[in-house]
């Protein structure tokens, strides 16, 4: 890696292992033959299916060259325990069909996770074939990113660098929120937790929304990075650890301790940066679209159709008004179109933070329905993208995002680590 | 609670419906169902709360996320700002009020999300109730167990503060009221990939 080149690395939903060193499971196979196929795998879906192994296909079909041409078929019949030897833990329906089709149950290794990458299937597959559907295949970035995008990356998590160093000698981390398809500023914010000039602040918030993307040329872009972060970890170099204290989702649990506040403004050791700038997020949304006519319209389409499926869609096909008032339940496509169109939340929306986020930043975060994360450094003591926690890979969830680290160059990351 | 999506599983928790609760534990639990009636009301995924210190109400909230348009608008963070602002009005110090949210325990009709149990975390509260369990999002059992106290696995800088938490409390009332939410259907919930099909296990 040129040492000089920012770069940008997905952070994926499981901590990377190489390709040849993935987690398995033993399962108990046999070979079958192909006419039985069909019965076999039916009545084994249903006796011992596969639940947490579906990305593994139950069938392996292989072709032997001694026998000239006819495939051997291999079939998974179930789990088997990680230190078994014999077969005496088979499930007796499983049993049963070993016995009536005269099967010879054998011990293999399958891939315990779905494959995230190409490498990690194809590795996979030397095991016993999985299928390979990487999970957030849709949003742009996983598979990398244009030269056009770095550069927008790159400007975006400018703006948060520049916000984070915005304090009275305080760094704190900072949040942009951005609509990457219009290369808009949607919200940005700094840590609240020290001064929270309620409620002025909240007007502030709601009329700082409009900028458009400036006009950078690349070199220069990275160039001003670098000092920034280097001003960042050298600036108030006296009282770096106070300073770096005040940085909220680094130290969630330390609020009561900062004795840096001034006693006019009201504080608020749950503001951070990201959940701030939600909340602007959400203002610019209601000063936008003002009156609840989101609800209400939708919510009376819904009735009037007596139809339990709900009319909002996802950014990608944005919800017109009028189209839902008129029409009901149809896809109001509109791209391209003049009108006004309203996001569901922060649907298809980035946000760009300097630190990666605390557990509540990052839940508040998959709750407002943010597409992807970009964060500069790693929060190794309370981080929950990949540190602490993983919620990007929280299964359960209802809603993931893709998360990036914007690595700066080399040389600026070795001297801010320190000084952390 | 999400303000959005409606795939959830609720869930009694049946360990503890045997469990001999106060009367005031029924009393407290009893405010925080109303606030959750309120938020129906107000066509917002039904869950509220309220914070009891010295036996007294100090603060109820209920879920804004629609309204706000903010989903990060739950019950608890809806009365975890009425006592900041009240605290502060009233010249408590950042200790004074540390010290205070460590004498508070939360009624809530859901347990808390993971955003809302980091939250309570970070401000140290003394104890939680909630009622029906959050297998999709739950930050107090269900999919992280943020209530529990954790030391650092990196250095021995004071990490996150546990609490403790108990779930089970009129759990019934509590899915029933979100049943009746997504049989009105959450108006603001995007369009779901798959037919919603509630999960019940009682």
């Amino acid at each position: 890696m040129d040492k000089h080149t920012p770069q940008i690395i997905h952070i994926p939903d499981k901590p990377r292992v190489p390709p040849s060193q993935q987690p398995t499971v033993n399962v108990y196979a046999s070979i079958i033959e192909p006419k039985h196929a069909n019965t076999l795998v039916r009545r084994l879906n249903q006796i011992a299916p596969l639940e947490n192994l579906r990305h593994v296909r139950r069938i392996r079909r292989r072709h032997l060259q001694v026998q000239g041409g006819s495939p051997e078929l291999s079939v998974i019949l179930c789990l088997a325990c990680e230190n078994e030897t014999q077969f005496n833990s088979m499930p007796p329906d499983v049993q049963e069909i070993v016995n009536s089709y005269n099967l010879c149950p054998f011990i293999t290794k399958v891939s315990k996770y779905a494959a995230l990458s190409k490498e990690e299937w194809d590795e996979q597959c030397k095991l016993w074939p999985t299928s390979y559907h990487p999970l957030t295949y849709n949003i742009d970035g996983i598979t990398g990113f244009s030269e056009e995008d770095t550069k927008s990356v790159f400007s975006f998590m400018k703006s948060a660098v520049e916000l984070a160093k915005s304090g009275d000698g305080l760094v704190v981390n900072a949040a942009v929120i951005v609509d990457p398809s219009a290369g808009l500023i949607i919200a940005s914010a700094c840590d609240e937790v020290c001064s929270w000039h309620m409620p002025t602040n909240k007007v502030k918030t709601e009329t700082c929304c409009f900028k458009q993307l400036e006009t950078f040329t690349s070199h220069a872009d990275a160039n001003r990075i670098v000092r920034d972060i280097t001003m960042l970890s050298n600036g108030s170099s006296n009282n770096l650890q106070q300073c770096y204290t005040a940085i909220s989702c680094l130290n969630p649990w330390q609020w009561a301790q900062h004795a840096f506040h001034r006693s006019h403004c009201y504080w608020h050791p749950l503001r951070h940066a990201a959940i701030v700038a939600v909340e602007a997020s959400a203002a610019r949304d209601r000063h936008l679209f003002p009156g609840s006519g989101y609800n209400e319209k939708l919510y009376e389409v819904d009735c009037t159709h007596s139809s339990s499926s709900i009319s909002t869609t996802k950014r990608q096909k944005i919800v017109n008004l009028a189209n839902v008032n008129n029409g009901g339940e149809h896809d109001a496509h509109i791209e391209g179109s003049h009108s006004l169109a309203r996001p569901y939340l922060c649907t298809g929306y980035d946000i760009y933070l300097v630190w990666e986020p605390c557990t509540m930043c990052a839940m508040g975060l998959v709750h407002q329905r943010i597409r992807r994360i970009f964060y500069a450094f790693p929060n190794p003591e309370a981080g929950a993208l990949g540190s602490v926690h993983r919620l990007q890979g929280e299964k359960s969830l209802n809603h993931h995002y893709a998360v990036f680290r914007v690595v700066l160059p080399e040389e600026v990351i070795g001297r801010t680590k320190l000084k952390l | 609670m999400g303000g959005g999506n409606a795939h959830f599983a609720l869930v009694p928790v049946q360990g503890l419906l045997g469990q001999g609760w106060s009367s005031d534990n029924l009393a407290y639990m009893e405010l925080a169902i109303q606030q959750a009636k309120l938020a129906l009301e107000s066509l917002e995924v039904p869950v509220g709360c309220v914070f009891i210190k010295d036996g007294k109400v100090i603060a109820s909230g209920r879920n804004r996320t629609n309204e706000t348009r903010n989903a990060t608008r739950h019950a608890e963070m809806e009365a975890i700002d009425i006592l900041l602002e009240k605290w502060q009005r009233d010249g408590l110090s950042k200790s004074d009020v540390a010290e205070t949210f460590s004498k508070c325990i939360l009624y809530v009709t859901c347990e808390p999300c993971i955003m809302c149990a980091a939250a309570l975390s970070i401000l140290g509260i003394k104890e939680v109730y909630y009622g029906c369990a959050n297998e999709k999002f739950g930050g107090c059992g269900s999919i992280l167990s943020l209530h529990s106290s954790a030391l650092s696995h990196l250095s021995e800088v004071p990490q996150r503060k546990g609490f403790k938490c108990t779930g089970g409390l009129l759990a019934s009332e509590a899915v029933s009221l979100f049943r009746s939410f997504y049989e009105q259907g959450n108006p603001n919930a995007p369009k779901p990939h798959r037919p919603l099909v509630q999960k019940e296990v009682e």
